[in-house]
């Protein structure tokens, strides 16, 4: 079904991305691509659904990619678009239209195809991916999780014979990564060819027939499906993977001690504009150094609790202290940070140094941030923009302006999204 | 799914763009008050039929309003109040119908309704993909101005800082959505030259086509006199 | 093999490119629009305003995209999107037309990657937004008509025509000239500072 024969390619002439790249993937696979940020995964996608070579201007490629017939570089986008279907990683720039119906409709109308052919093929959809509830819906009003869920949609109404999905599951909960390795598993009982390249291992670890690990560029282990799970814990930590199996949280309950040290949250309850409580008589206590997991489905009141925290919003009852000092939401806003989910968001100055410099303030020494710089593995960074880190460190000099501009409190919004396993350790 | 819509009367979204282009010809030509005052009587009544009971009132409220300043509250005024919005009167008076049709526009169909119709009335297709984008980038830039503002409170940004620090960010994720969105977009046949069909059928009805021949009418009657 | 599918058209990705663009353009319009419900002199130096600070979404815009026909797109979305929802006349789809065509001389003459050929088209194109107050012009006769039947005094009728005199509309369309040569400026460094250190030109 797709024959990926001894690739070299590069995003641009001086650096190769992948090197004599081989793979043959038969009808009705399911196989996993892994390996760490960088590693070449991402470009095998690209090789597969035609966005290398078309759509990577001054691309240097070598070598031959055929995909469900088709000699990829000598077809276009457009028809390849009907045979190979691409679900990517970020929910919120995959879709085209304000409404979930026109949007499942996307590749029919691109295709042409009639609108009585178009009306059965969106409820073929709809009832194959059990997602009714997602009908006739405004599109910014979906969860993360739904957008996916509806990206995916619109893919399988256009009836591809090969999935190729990059790292779908990089901003999705639990509940949703269920719901989308049920959707692999229709693929596979349908007899359709699958591809994903991803960090999360654990919920596909079981349905696929083959792994393929990469790294630089090069493909260094193909494992069976039996194999991948049999995988120990250390050559998996050693191949820099995520766990293989779903880890189960044993943690101990939050105390609501009357401690004065520490974030005490006492009965607090928080709604928007005129709304119904988004929660209500919460309280927990964390004393300094400790570290406390907010967890939950997506709409539990997850980023509410976390806004509120940190003086983004005003609580509608209930207090929260810091060190037996009850503070107000400006206060709060001072004492606390917060990591965003997307962090691109908060990051504003021209280079590394001169973030740390406005968040430590204007009496702070150099080498005070020099020191937290370099905790956060980021000093050979010093001058480089913001925006061209990577995404962990992005993060870190996140999390540093946080250290400089010596916040007491620290509060994560899913922070992990897009990290492989040595990132998330440090 | 359509069918479940409570039957009420709508306008087709042709119409409504044709009713544009004629409030916009009323506009430059008419000088009478009467067809003036019958055009948005007419109009205040299309909004009561569409089902938008509140805008009418709301409408008819800004038209007491635009007149009573116009004849009564400015000349009445001092001076350099009468002259600066005596011009902002007078033009606001003129566009009302386009507003009121723009408006109706808006609160009854959906945006995909009016793409769909610009697309039959033959707007190049790369206009159309373009302004698609542009509208369903608008709700996206809200959220990501919030999102920013929300950072730049945690890191006591203030002044002007803030325009820059907006902006900038909102620039890179624009740029970053714009390579993103092109790839899905590519991969599900955005560039395939076949004629693009639609989901939403749009028909013209028997009502629509009444309120195109008055509306018509009143455009002749403008012209003429 | 890139070079093939990189023609001169605009493609799907220039499509989607221009459309985001447009949309920041539009909001950051948008404001200075309402703004200019103030006064009449902000609502005649509107387009100048504008020209000033939608300097870096348009360089953006041109720097992203380097063919034939993304200003005139940019114009045109500007233009629908007024007219559609009834806030301004036909006259700005007009005044778009005229200065994104100028606009995109400009760029052709310059092959499409120039600092002055984009700062010459973004003043162009801001010429499109005079469409805005022009009716002022336009309907200048049956206004001041109007105002002189109501019975205004004399030395108010006198300050409305300074307002809509010959002399302002030249001060109208020329503003925006020079704000949005300041304003290309300002993008310049906007990209030296920020776009091009983060590499995303």
């Amino acid at each position: 079904m797709i024959k990926i024969d001894h690739v070299s390619f590069g995003y641009t002439d001086e650096q190769e991305q992948l090197h004599d790249f081989d793979l043959h993937i038969g009808k009705g696979e399911c196989i996993l691509l892994c390996g760490e940020s960088g590693c070449g995964k991402t470009s095998v996608t690209k090789l597969i659904n035609g966005l290398i070579p078309h759509f990577q201007e001054g691309c240097t490629l070598q070598g031959n990619v055929t995909a469900a017939g088709l000699s990829v570089a000598n077809t276009e986008v457009y028809e390849l678009a009907k045979h190979i279907g691409s679900v990517f990683q970020n929910p919120k720039s995959q879709f085209f239209n304000l409404d979930t119906d026109s949007e499942i409709a996307f590749g029919l109308e691109n295709e042409g195809m009639p609108p009585e052919q178009m009306k059965e093929r969106i409820v073929e959809t709809v009832s194959a991916l059990q997602i009714q509830n997602l009908l006739r819906r405004n599109i910014f009003a979906l969860s993360g999780g739904e957008k996916q869920m509806l990206a995916f949609a619109s893919v399988y109404a256009m009836s591809p014979a090969i999935y190729v999905l990059d790292e779908p599951t990089a901003n999705l909960d639990e509940q949703a990564i269920e719901r989308l390795r049920q959707q692999i598993i229709l693929l596979k009982n349908q007899g359709h060819t699958v591809v994903v390249a991803e960090h999360r291992l654990y919920f596909l670890a079981d349905i696929i027939d083959r792994a393929i690990y990469i790294r630089d560029g090069k493909l260094l282990h193909s494992f069976t499906g039996k194999e991948f799970c049999n995988l120990s814990d250390e050559r998996r930590k050693e191949l820099g993977l995520r766990t293989i199996r779903q880890t189960k949280l044993d943690l101990p309950e939050v105390t609501c001690s009357e401690d004065k040290v520490g974030l005490t949250v006492t009965n607090l309850g928080c709604a928007y504009k005129k709304g119904p409580n988004v929660f209500e008589h919460l309280s927990f206590h964390a004393a300094p150094g400790e570290v406390v997991a907010i967890t939950g489905h997506n709409g539990a009141g997850k980023t509410t609790l976390v806004r509120c925290l940190c003086g983004l919003m005003k609580e509608s009852s209930g207090t929260i202290s810091l060190n037996g000092k009850v503070l107000k939401p400006k206060q709060r806003q001072k004492a606390g940070f917060l990591v965003m989910q997307d962090v691109n968001h908060q990051l504003f100055y021209d280079s590394v140094w001169n973030e740390c410099e406005q968040a430590a303030g204007e009496n702070a020494e150099g080498t005070q941030i020099e020191t937290v710089l370099k905790q956060f593995d980021l000093l050979n960074f010093r001058e480089r923009h913001p925006m061209a880190l990577s995404g962990g460190q992005k993060q870190r000099l996140a999390i540093a302006t946080a250290v400089l501009s010596e916040k007491k409190l620290l509060i994560f919004d899913e922070p992990t999204s897009g990290l492989d396993y040595r990132h998330m350790c440090e | 799914m359509p069918g479940t819509e409570i039957s009420r009367l709508r306008i087709d979204p042709r119409t409504g763009l044709l009713l544009l282009v004629l409030a916009n010809i009323i506009a430059f030509s008419n000088k009478s008050l009467s067809v003036e005052l019958g055009t948005l009587g007419l109009l205040l009544f299309l909004t009561v039929l569409c089902g938008q009971l509140r805008s009418a009132l709301k409408w008819g409220a800004v038209i007491i309003f635009l007149f009573a300043l116009q004849w009564y509250i400015l000349p009445a005024s001092p001076k350099i109040i009468a002259t600066s919005f005596s011009i902002f009167a007078n033009y606001a008076r003129k566009m009302l119908p386009c507003l009121m049709i723009g408006g109706l526009l808006i609160s009854t169909l959906s945006l995909r309704e009016i793409i769909v119709a610009l697309r039959s009335f033959h707007v190049p297709q790369k206009l159309i993909i373009s302004i698609s984008v542009t509208l369903r980038y608008f709700p996206a830039i809200k959220e990501e101005i919030a999102h920013i503002g929300d950072a730049m409170r945690l890191r006591n940004i203030s002044g002007l800082e803030k325009v820059e620090a907006t902006l900038v960010p909102l620039m890179i994720s624009a740029t970053n959505t714009a390579e993103e969105l092109s790839a899905a977009a590519v991969t599900r046949g955005i560039e395939n030259p076949a004629k693009k069909t639609s989901l939403i059928q749009l028909k013209m009805c028997c009502f629509d086509w009444i309120v195109l021949t008055v509306g018509s009418l009143f455009t002749v009657v403008a012209l003429i006199f | 093999m890139s070079q093939s599918t990189n023609g001169k058209m605009l493609k799907g990705r220039d499509l989607i490119t221009v459309g985001i663009f447009s949309a920041i353009y539009f909001v950051i319009n948008f404001i200075f629009m309402l703004m200019s419900g103030f006064h009449p002199m902000i609502w005649i130096l509107m387009p100048a305003l504008i020209a000033l600070f939608t300097g870096v979404p348009f360089m953006l815009m041109c720097a992203k995209v380097q063919k034939p026909g993304a200003v005139i797109l940019m114009g045109l979305i500007t233009g629908l999107l007024y007219f559609v929802t009834g806030q301004f006349t036909v006259v700005i789809l007009a005044t778009f037309a005229v200065g994104c065509i100028l606009g995109e001389i400009a760029r052709a003459v310059t092959k499409y990657n120039s600092y002055i050929g984009n700062t010459v088209a973004f003043a162009m194109f801001s010429i499109g937004m005079t469409g805005s107050p022009l009716p002022i012009w336009i309907m200048r006769e049956s206004f001041l008509a109007q105002i002189t039947q109501q019975g205004m005094p004399a030395d108010y009728v006198a300050t409305l025509e300074a307002v809509s005199s010959p002399a302002m509309l030249i001060v109208m369309v020329v503003a925006p000239l020079v704000t949005a040569v300041i304003g290309a400026f300002i993008a310049k460094g906007m990209f030296k500072k920020h776009f091009t250190k983060a590499g995303i030109v």
